[in-house]
């Protein structure tokens, strides 16, 4: 989640997939290129809906227990011979995997990267980040904190 | 990401053609010596088609592969769509994909089984030049009315010596599947071969 802050290049690739992830399918849409601009899209991994066990820790950092299943699709898509474009994304949207393997396809070329990175990434980004921030003020407000007067054993 | 630019698409339909490839196999092993169609070749895969459709279909993430011929694309191609892991042994493999019949190992190099759990034994993938037109011999044994006759093509001498140990310690020992294009023909441990008269 920090990582989204780094300009380091080896950096720059998760940041934008966990962006994408999270990007909604009319998000994506409205910055989605037309078909005939493109290359040929080839479907190495056409989107396919499967499951994936969330884990979570006691306390947020004791021992890891599984909290459920979760449906995801996952996509993997290459423009003509260009580099391979891969999305993994919650829900069973295929749509909405499909593009965000192919936004990551089209982040990983230097044609494309400065102007998707400007119009549709550093947005979403910015949005996500403060949706979480909201979220987060707004429970903090019911926050309890548990604590008891140390008795004379210690 | 290193053989991502060569990586080739798998199954174009996932679903249905590995049900399909399953049960052509599944065919072919319980009537040895009978050839079943199993699908025609992927696109950017330097696979015969039942040999690629086959690795895809009963490949996953509990079945080590090994590869006689090291191929870094192939080796990505199949991980990438299955996640099998490669086996570095040939008795480590679940599946053994020979290409080059003519060098293959010893049977006796692959994982046999148990005798408590023979179903942790190798199924070897062998592509071979053509699975008629070769020395005729006689195969007999469960899934065979009463003869079978096969002519395989492109195996080693002593490939039938081998054979024999191999049927001879059943309930363990390898199954091989044959394959040819988009063909393929099985070969239990449980089927018996028998040299025809004058080959």
């Amino acid at each position: 989640m920090t990582s989204d802050r780094l300009p380091d290049p080896h950096r720059a690739r998760p940041a934008w997939l966990a962006v994408l992830a999270r990007a909604t399918l009319t998000q994506l849409q409205a910055q989605a290129p037309a078909a005939d601009a493109l290359p040929t899209l080839q479907q190495v991994r056409p989107p396919e809906i499967g499951m994936v066990m969330l884990r979570g820790r006691v306390g947020g950092t004791g021992n890891p227990f599984n909290l459920g299943e979760a449906s995801v699709v996952r996509c993997a898509v290459r423009l003509g011979d260009g580099p391979l474009g891969v999305s993994y994304a919650l829900g069973r949207c295929k749509r909405r995997a499909e593009l965000a393997a192919l936004f990551d396809a089209l982040l990983q070329d230097p044609q494309h990267h400065d102007r998707l990175q400007r119009a549709l990434i550093a947005p979403l980004a910015l949005a996500q980040a403060q949706s979480r921030a909201q979220q987060q003020r707004d429970v903090a407000g019911s926050k309890v904190e548990f604590f008891t007067f140390v008795r004379g054993e210690a | 990401m290193n053989g991502a630019h060569t990586l080739a698409p798998g199954l174009p339909d996932g679903v249905h053609d590995s049900q399909q490839a399953f049960r052509a196999v599944l065919d072919a092993l319980a009537r040895p010596g009978q050839v079943r169609l199993i699908g025609p070749a992927l696109p950017g895969v330097d696979l015969g088609g039942a040999l690629a459709r086959l690795l895809l279909s009963l490949g996953d993430d509990e079945t080590p592969v090994w590869w006689q011929r090291a191929d870094a694309g192939l080796q990505h191609w199949l991980r990438f769509h299955t996640g099998a892991p490669l086996a570095e042994r040939p008795d480590a493999a679940s599946f053994a994909v020979l290409l080059d019949s003519a060098q293959m190992p010893s049977l006796a190099d692959f994982a046999a089984g148990t005798a408590a759990s023979p179903e942790f034994s190798s199924t070897v993938f062998m592509e071979l030049p053509d699975l008629a037109g070769g020395p005729t011999l006689e195969w007999i044994g469960p899934g065979i009315q009463s003869v079978q006759r096969v002519g395989l093509q492109g195996l080693p001498a002593d490939f039938w010596a081998q054979w024999q140990a191999n049927h001879a310690a059943f309930p363990q020992g390898v199954d091989i599947v044959f394959t040819c294009g988009d063909k393929a023909l099985g070969l239990p441990r449980t089927t018996r071969v028998r040299r025809l008269e004058g080959v």
